[in-house]
């Protein structure tokens, strides 16, 4: 008990000493500095709203990043399956653009659960089917999804009536509710806490949970039990890429309202750490997507107001993933 | 003055005493045998003589010398080598090669083969090991390999050697052939140790027995002066009951588990055909790694099969999943609790579930009843004396013979039909090993099929109504129980049907 708090002590002497130490050294004041960062994050409701508009994203892709990783379906492919859900929502608004608001909610989350879920289903099936790193394709799968959206948006989604690579304004149906004018806040938010609610229940409550769970800690156990490991790892896949394809959804109809190039500044690798923070955890996801969001909304602040490169958000971020990683080795805890 | 004396070794792991206070000595010339069951310190006690741990407190010396022995190097410099259960060599190299593994010989970094080949087959016609130095390890059996593992072991000069559970891989005609090697290197003057939980070994070969019990000194004997009974009940601390394994007096209809000339996809199995009535137990007897792990796993189709069929009761199985398997009432206990069984980061209770998850009486809709559950779980703990923390422990901290209970209340506690059982009491104590053979014999008389496959020749000449003896993946011959002979038996483990009697 003593390691763990001096372990956690250590941690956060290291990150201020190294974020005073790179402050210090692009010569901004460290004091000026700190302040607009905690000012950034909670100095306003303004601020308060956009810490929660960046961890919606974030939330939903590492529940669905968690999802995989319980079952040993290592997803790296948040990116992608994202970028597939926010294409999905942009077709369907562009080709129904009449349809009455309620129905275009139903069709858009389940369309964008759908798109995100198959795209995760092609690494999933190679890996049940013929043990293909997943880690490989879903990487993979992300840079051909990245691209897809590139070509859409010059082509067949692309706003005739505009110059510029982006898709036109979709239709107000497809809107999220805003949920604290004037700030960006939406709907989305909810949609995150209700599928990390949903996220539990399935991994913790239910057989299937149960079956994967066991999958992702020991497959051949499984197998001698009569568990089919193949048919979870599908099944994990599809849910996983399902909730990123969620965020995607969620970032055209709370926030862009059009599909665009780069609408995810790696929300999809960022909630990789946001999984591992929260321990593969809902819980511990929403608090870490909340953190790392806080984290990236300092930082942005932080360089508006004391030319602070936002940069040192990532670095930040790397020290606190290795330290985390590392801790219990380094402090010897012995926790269970 | 004896060669060897350990005084007052104490030992703990995780707080828990491996050590305790233990004496152990060793005189010039004499083949001794470390006795005690599983887990009672044996091998802790020789970890710590060859420097592979370090004992808390207490001292070792040597010819009357105090001695600090910090790691194997130590310990070979002081002449003291150890042949470890899981042999430590290179499959791909040369018996020359593994011999010389690590030693710098006159001329490094050049190798004189001839020169090395010369010493090495020297030694082995001085100790009766013959092995052809330029044979791969990879291509020899596996009495062979544990040769090369001594003479690995006389070559760097040891004159104290510590033999780990020597016999457990050996036919009776291997083990015959390394007790010839062992009085051959006591009239060199070597000293040798053997750690064993046999005691007819005991009996057959050693001068004398330091007998380890919860990890105390037990007893000190000589051999001549001793009994089995004596040994044994030093060993586990009472009387043993033999079990008795009684004839049915009666027959059941069932036609139990038929396999029928079974060939395993690329696999090493087959063609092979076995019968298991109802109410019986046939025993597997065979060298390990003739494929007693490939018949277990097609019986419960974890393996696939290219071609031949399995019936239960006439009723075809080879098409069916390892669920459906199960659904019909095969249970399996794998060699491999660790890695087949159990799910060591999960708990007590998920592991429990974990063949049963989708039982109706564990689940209501996709939910999983937790309330029933732990009922069941709670009600199979106390039933089969499973000794842990709490129902959430994870698996990973309960003892093997705990883990290997739950595996036993989970795979035979739901009145199975057939059961497969590999290497059941691997690493069991003697009490719960007599739970186990008991659990066994019991489900024979409710007209169960057992299949038991062990290496522990005992074990199978106890338990089975027949034994079939598998060598290289298909059956060498099925004998009555009654009608064993161990040097016919050996001869088939070894794959020679010359002397068949029908």
């Amino acid at each position: 008990m003593k390691r763990t708090i001096l372990s956690f002590a250590v941690m956060i002497i290291v990150i201020l000493l190294v974020s005073f130490l790179l402050i210090a050294m692009v010569g901004s004041d460290i004091p000026t500095s700190l302040a607009s960062f905690f000012r950034g994050i909670g100095g306003s409701t303004c601020a308060m709203a956009e810490v929660l508009v960046r961890a919606t994203p974030l939330m939903l892709a590492a529940l669905g990043v968690s999802v995989g990783f319980r079952t040993g379906f290592l997803n790296i492919g948040a990116e992608g399956q994202l970028y597939l859900g926010a294409i999905s929502i942009t077709w369907l608004g562009m080709t129904f653009p009449t349809l009455p608001a309620p129905l275009m909610l139903v069709l858009s989350l389940v369309l964008g659960f759908l798109s995100g879920g198959l795209w995760a289903l092609i690494p999933g099936f190679l890996k049940a089917k013929f043990g293909l790193s997943e880690v490989i394709n879903t990487i993979m799968l992300n840079y051909i999804a990245i691209n897809l959206v590139g070509i859409l948006v010059r082509t067949s989604l692309k706003d005739p009536t505009y110059p510029y690579p982006m898709s036109p304004m979709l239709p107000a149906s497809t809107n999220f509710l805003q949920l604290l004018s004037p700030t960006r806040l939406h709907a989305g938010l909810l949609l995150a806490l209700v599928c990390a609610a949903l996220v539990y229940l399935l991994m913790f409550r239910t057989t299937l949970g149960f079956c994967m769970r066991a999958v992702g800690l020991n497959a051949r156990a499984c197998q001698c039990s009569g568990i089919a490991v193949s048919k979870y790892v599908i099944i994990s896949s599809l849910i996983s890429g399902g909730l990123s394809g969620l965020a995607g959804v969620s970032e055209i109809a709370g926030l862009h309202h059009r599909l665009i190039e780069g609408i995810s500044p790696s929300y999809g690798y960022l909630a990789i750490i946001v999984s591992l923070l929260g321990r593969n955890n809902p819980v511990g996801i929403v608090f870490a997507s909340l953190g790392i969001a806080a984290l990236q909304v300092g930082s942005m602040s932080m360089q508006r107001s004391s030319g602070v490169p936002t940069s040192i958000a990532s670095i930040i971020m790397g020290l606190v993933v290795i330290m985390i990683l590392s801790r219990k080795s380094l402090f010897r805890c012995k926790e269970a | 003055m004896p060669t060897l004396r350990m005084s007052k070794i104490d030992k703990q792991f995780f707080g828990k005493m491996a050590n305790e206070q233990v004496d152990f000595t060793l005189e010039q010339g004499e083949i001794h045998a470390l006795l005690g069951e599983n887990g009672a310190g044996k091998t802790t006690l020789m970890n710590i003589l060859y420097g592979i741990y370090q004992a808390d407190s207490g001292c070792i010396e040597l010819d009357g010398k105090p001695v600090s022995i910090k790691s194997p190097k130590d310990a070979i410099a002081l002449q003291i080598g150890m042949v470890h259960q899981h042999f430590t060599l290179v499959p791909t190299l040369t018996v020359r090669q593994n011999i010389t593994l690590g030693l710098k010989s006159k001329g490094y970094p050049f190798v004189n083969a001839k020169e090395l080949d010369r010493s090495i087959r020297t030694l082995s016609e001085r100790y009766n090991l013959t092995v052809d130095p330029a044979a791969l390890v990879g291509s020899l059996s596996v009495g062979q390999q544990q040769r090369v593992e001594i003479m690995k072991v006389l070559y760097r000069n040891a004159r104290l050697i510590i033999l780990d559970e020597p016999t457990a891989v050996l036919t009776p005609q291997e083990v015959e052939s390394l007790f010839i090697v062992l009085r051959r290197l006591r009239e060199e003057g070597h000293s040798v140790i053997i750690i064993t939980h046999h005691i007819d070994e005991v009996l057959a070969i050693t001068d004398r027995v330091t007998v380890l019990r919860a990890a105390r000194n037990a007893g000190h004997v000589v051999t001549r002066e001793t009994s089995e009974e004596e040994l044994s009940s030093l060993m586990i601390g009472r009387k043993l009951q033999k079990i008795e394994r009684k004839p049915l007096p009666f027959s059941f209809a069932s036609k139990g588990l038929q396999l029928d000339s079974i060939q395993s996809k690329n696999g090493p199995l087959g063609p092979l055909s076995l019968s298991i009535p109802a109410g019986s137990i046939v025993g597997i007897a065979g060298v390990d790694g003739n494929g007693q792990k490939a018949l277990a796993e097609v019986i419960m189709g974890i393996r696939d099969i290219e071609s031949g069929t399995i019936t239960l009761d006439g009723k075809p199985l080879q098409h069916l999943s390892v669920k459906e398997r199960k659904a019909l009432g095969i249970g399996y206990i794998s060699d491999d609790r660790l890695k087949d069984g159990l799910v060591l980061d999960m708990d007590v209770r998920d592991n429990f579930l974990l063949s049963s998850y989708d039982k109706r009486e564990y689940t209501s809709h996709a939910l999983i009843d937790t309330k029933r559950v732990q009922q069941a779980t709670e009600q199979a703990v106390s039933l089969y004396a499973i000794k842990t923390a709490s129902l959430s422990t994870p698996v990973r901290y309960l003892s093997g013979g705990n883990q290997q209970k739950l595996i036993v209340a989970r795979e035979l506690g739901d009145q199975p039909k057939v059961v497969v059982a590999c290497q059941p009491t691997r690493g069991l104590d003697i009490g719960s090993t007599e739970e186990v053979h008991s659990i066994l014999l019991d489900l024979r008389s409710q007209g169960c099929s057992v299949l038991l496959i062990s290496s522990d020749l005992d074990e199978i000449l106890t338990l089975s109504d027949k034994i079939a003896v598998i060598y290289q993946g298909t059956i060498m011959d099925v004998l009555d129980h009654d009608k064993v002979d161990m040097t016919h038996l050996g001869l088939l483990m070894a794959g020679s049907k010359t002397r068949r009697s029908v």
